[in-house]
């Protein structure tokens, strides 16, 4: 036949299927009609001639549909008629529709939700083209300590290395730096970065044609981010070629870079603004104190894996490190960290718990799916009458499971629907917890991989929920189907048990959920009763960025910091108020301190405070006294250090205390060196779970423009802390008048409480709690709600059983317990196989877990007990009505 | 009384093509022709007939044409087609080497 009548027929079989099944009419109604003649002229009357030709007919449905089977999109339109279908009965029988799509809404959002924030943060961290090929170069000693590396270095990279295209590099600009608008000045984070980088990163600005890729063509020049030029210049597309002040040094703007675009990337809400890099002389040189120096980024050659730029880019290192001054710096440079810029960005516990909260995930939606299995597999037995009656009419086995499969379908993405908005709502919900612990903002919107894997999600509950009960369907033995008398006998002994048997597999799953859940919890609690070594109540930070450029060539002890903490004492409500480098666990600014003292070179943390937080966080002194009021420019420098400090470098070791009284390091260089007055009882400084590092204080109106630690302490950030009974919504904006008067910038300083900080410390253990928190509950709840089902199916099921059972004599008790026994087994199978599962699954969250073993009893009980009560919770009522039957109702009832 | 379900699918084929090579017929004729000829052994139910004719017709063989019948009524005429033909002879051809194969098993076996 040729193609186009091929065409014609397909055309008209899919659009004017009315018609064809007219015609099919017609000519199966000519053919009986001959039939009929025949027998009439073979000489029978003319009612036995239609009888005879009508029956030698056979079933004229299913010729009808054997005859349409032939004609092609015989599929579209089978799954359009069940999809009608499937409304109708969704129309009439809402509940069961309802429940299947909540039930399997919770499953999928929360996977959803896992899924866009590991895709987003995992999958695709960073916006830059091939983003899988940009490495970071870091010289190290070989140890995880790791540095920038001068001009110089890069430079012989660039001449010597084969194995890569481009390397670029990028620093920071000093300090705080703070943007000149129209209203006040915004804090901006300053990145100086090589002409060139932007053009490796593939991106290429928004507005404006960005820097030249030479050094030395770009003087004066400034890139801003799409935020700075939203916020402060209202998106003017005029901005180009205009000057910008930062900290009162005048740019000029050469472009916008794109929505999004963040280099480099990494946790920080402040918005970026880039000066190209201009290399002087001065900058060849090794010499740290001279030259800038720089993070290197570099994109692959292609064909070369990590492994093989790393192996060559040591043996580089080695010639260059012979080049350093001394041996300790030849040392400190000798190796190299060479690793995927995006993997850099992504802490490997962040890593592991997202993907252990994405298996979690799993593991709900697992649950939810099995509970839709069993609403399936109840709802088919209610209706095998009805499959067998279709199935004596002459429909195929094939056919039946379609409906089943395409009901599953449609229910499964309505489900996905109801899902996803639940994952973006439950995302937005979480934002502040997962800004503090992922290095990119979350996400909140979907794109192709989610929806992808979204599409498959569908597909594959759909077959799990289904699969199984339209295989039960369609297997029905249709003459036992069609003679049994009403709904009693319902369904066979073994589909009970199977539907048993899926409870049972959700109360293990569910109990594998809890009790991880538990475990975590427990480690949030173990971590709340970690003594601090401080006081954390009714205490307010603010974090302040320093705009050190207003106080060029001024004291800032006497002209900021004093004058503000004066005020702020002042404010009504405010007991008492210090400042330091940065409040504890706060992570906002460290200051690291070389020493060498006796020899060795130590590490210590070093902060600037006043006397009075001592009042306001109550720690302890081991020895000796904290700075008082009178310590002051005028008197003798002192030192504070703590128990870690003293442990470390007591002239006793046996006594750290006796380290009291000892001198170290001097304000001023040549001046006289600071007596350490006193020894801190040990604090927690970054991190709850980690011990005290060794950490050294000085008294910041102690410090003078003179010192060396004036430019490091005072000039870039400080914490202001205060004890108050004022709620914060009373204080803040007093203090934000008292912060603006001392310098505009400091209004829109992020202000917390002390408490605040304590919990975002927790990091990604308090987010996992959390999430586990909900998908535990949610576990629970479908449990419950499975339970009860099954349990309510069965006792209707079982009424007139029941009631002769009661006419026979058995007491009310007899009858709570049969249920509670059927509950009882299925709780005990699940909790048992839910205790092998949660063993496993508590080696695989043991490195999150603080303070609490894997096998932590507290957990190992409360976990099983709470499902056992929820458990039996769920069996009471089917169990009540059980016992409740009125035998005379049930006898009479069919 | 061999019925055709018994035969393979494609033996039902080669007969209704071979009964429209003369000319063009309906449903009803194809039926009664083959019984004719077949001396009353093959009889083509209805149930067989029409989903073979569909499936011939979808797949090129035959074309089909509403027209006015011996009785007056409208009918759905069948008639062969150039691929069809070909179609037939392929078919006819295999049908002649099955069975002599066939013959030549059961003349051995007996």
């Amino acid at each position: 036949m040729r193609l186009w009548d091929r065409w014609k027929m397909a055309f008209r079989a899919l659009f004017a299927r009315g018609v064809a099944d007219a015609r099919l009419d017609d000519e199966l109604g000519f053919h009986l009609e001959q039939q009929i003649a025949e027998n009439i002229a073979a000489g029978m009357s003319a009612e036995e001639a239609r009888y005879a030709a009508l029956r030698s007919f056979g079933n004229p449905a299913l010729l009808r549909e054997q005859s349409r089977s032939t004609w092609s999109w015989g599929g579209i339109e089978a799954f359009i008629h069940d999809a009608r279908f499937v409304s109708l009965s969704i129309g009439r029988r809402p509940g069961f529709a309802f429940t299947v799509v909540g039930t399997l809404a919770l499953g999928i959002g929360a996977a959803a939700a896992m899924f866009t924030v590991v895709d987003h943060v995992l999958l695709r961290p960073v916006p830059y083209l091939d983003a899988d090929r940009l490495v970071t170069i870091q010289e190290t000693d070989g140890s995880t300590r790791n540095w920038e590396a001068p001009w110089i270095d890069i430079d012989q990279w660039r001449v010597q290395s084969r194995s890569f295209s481009q390397i670029e590099f990028s620093g920071k600009m000093s300090g705080r730096n703070f943007l000149e608008g129209p209203d006040a000045a915004l804090e901006v984070s300053g990145q100086r970065v090589s002409p060139g980088l932007f053009g490796m990163l593939g991106v290429a600005p928004a507005l404006g044609s960005g820097f030249v890729s030479e050094f030395g063509k770009n003087a004066g020049a400034i890139m801003l981010s799409d935020t700075v030029w939203k916020e402060v210049f209202a998106g003017d597309r005029r901005i180009l070629g205009k000057a910008v002040k930062i900290n009162n040094d005048s740019y000029t703007v050469a472009g916008v870079m794109p929505p999004g675009f963040r280099y480099p990337a990494g946790i920080s809400l402040v918005p970026q603004v880039w000066v190209p890099i201009e290399l002087s002389s001065d900058e060849r040189t090794r010499d740290t104190d001279k030259a800038m120096q720089f993070t290197a980024i570099a994109r692959l050659r292609p064909g070369l894996n990590v492994e093989q730029a790393r192996a060559e880019m040591l043996l580089v290192q080695k010639r260059l490190a012979a080049q350093y001054a001394n041996d300790v710096l030849r040392h400190d440079h000798a190796s190299l960290h060479v690793e995927i810029y995006a993997e850099t960005l992504v802490g490997k516990d962040v890593r592991n718990a997202l993907l252990a909260l994405l298996a979690a995930s799993g593991v709900l939606w697992l649950i939810a799916s099995l509970n839709a299995t069993n609403l399936f597999l109840a709802r088919n037995t209610s209706q095998q009458r009805e499959s067998a009656m279709r199935m004596a009419l002459g429909a195929s086995r094939w056919r039946l499971m379609q409906q089943t499969l395409v009901e599953g379908l449609i229910l499964s993405g309505l489900a996905v629907l109801l899902g996803v908005g639940l994952a973006m709502a439950s995302v937005r919900f979480l934002a502040h917890e997962l800004s503090q612990t992922l290095p990119v903002p979350a996400p909140a919107t979907l794109d192709e991989w989610v929806l992808l894997a979204l599409a498959g999600l569908t597909v594959l509950t759909t077959l799990v929920a289904t699969a199984g009960p339209a295989l039960l369907a369609a297997c029905t033995l249709v003459a036992p189907a069609i003679k049994q008398g009403g709904m009693q006998t319902g369904s066979s002994r073994r589909q009970n048990r199977m539907r048993g048997a899926l409870v049972a597999g959700e109360i293990a799953l569910s109990l594998t959920l809890i009790a991880t859940c538990g475990l975590l919890l427990r480690t949030i609690y173990t971590l709340h009763h970690v003594p601090l070594g401080f006081r954390t109540d009714h205490i307010v930070v603010a974090h302040l960025s320093i705009p050190s450029y207003r106080f060029k060539g001024r004291n800032m002890t006497d002209s900021l910091y004093m004058p503000l903490l004066d005020r702020v004492q002042h404010l009504h409500g405010v007991e008492s108020a210090g400042l330091m480098s940065e409040a504890p666990l706060a992570k906002t600014f460290v200051l690291h301190l070389e020493l060498a003292m006796n020899g060795k070179t130590t590490h210590a943390y070093l902060k600037a405070v006043t006397p009075d937080l001592q009042k306001i966080f109550g720690f302890h002194m081991a020895a000796g006294r904290f700075f008082l009021p009178q310590d002051t420019a005028i008197s003798q420098p002192v030192i504070v250090v703590n128990m870690a400090y003293a442990r470390q470098h007591s002239p006793d070791p046996h006594n750290p205390l006796a380290i009291l009284g000892y001198k170290l390091l001097s304000l001023i260089k040549g001046g006289p060196q600071m007596t350490i007055i006193g020894v801190i009882d040990d604090e927690r400084q970054d991190k709850v779970a980690e011990p005290a590092v060794p950490e050294v204080e000085l008294a910041l109106p102690q410090i003078t423009p003179e010192s060396g630690f004036y430019q490091p302490v005072e000039t870039v950030a400080m914490d202001l802390a205060l004890r108050t009974d004022q709620p914060m919504a009373a204080i803040v904006p007093e203090l934000r008048t008292v912060l603006k008067q001392a310098s505009p910038e400091l209004q829109n300083a992020t202000i917390t409480t002390m408490d605040q900080i304590v919990e975002d410390s927790y990091g990604s253990q308090r987010l996992a709690a959390h999430l586990l928190e909900i998908f535990g509950a949610s576990a629970l709840v479908l449990c419950m709600a499975g339970l009860y089902g099954l349990l309510a199916y069965v006792v209707s099921q079982r009424t007139r059983e029941l009631g002769v059972r009661i006419a026979l004599g058995a007491s009310r008790g007899n009858l709570l317990w049969m249920v509670i026994r059927q509950a009882g087994v299925m709780l005990l199978a699940g909790l048992v196989i839910g205790a092998g599962l949660s063993f496993a699954s508590g080696k695989l969250v043991a490195r999150f877990l603080y303070g609490v073993s894997v096998h932590d009893g507290w957990t190992m009980v409360a976990a099983p007990a709470l499902l056992v009560a929820t458990g039996l919770l769920a069996a009471y009522l089917p169990a009540r009505r059980a016992a409740n039957t009125d035998p005379m109702e049930a006898l009479r009832a069919e | 009384m061999g019925k055709p379900s018994d035969l393979v699918q494609g033996t039902l084929d080669l007969l209704i093509l071979r009964t429209l090579r003369p000319e063009a017929m309906h449903g009803w004729a194809i039926a009664k022709r083959i019984q004719q000829i077949s001396d009353e052994v093959l009889q083509v139910q209805q149930g067989s007939l029409y989903p073979a004719l569909h499936r011939i017709e979808q797949q090129g063989w035959i074309k089909a044409k509403w027209q006015e019948s011996e009785t007056g009524r409208q009918a759905k005429f069948y008639a062969l087609t150039a691929a069809g033909r070909k179609q037939l002879e392929a078919e006819t051809a295999n049908w002649n080497r099955l069975s002599a194969a066939i013959n030549l098993v059961v003349r051995e076996a007996s």
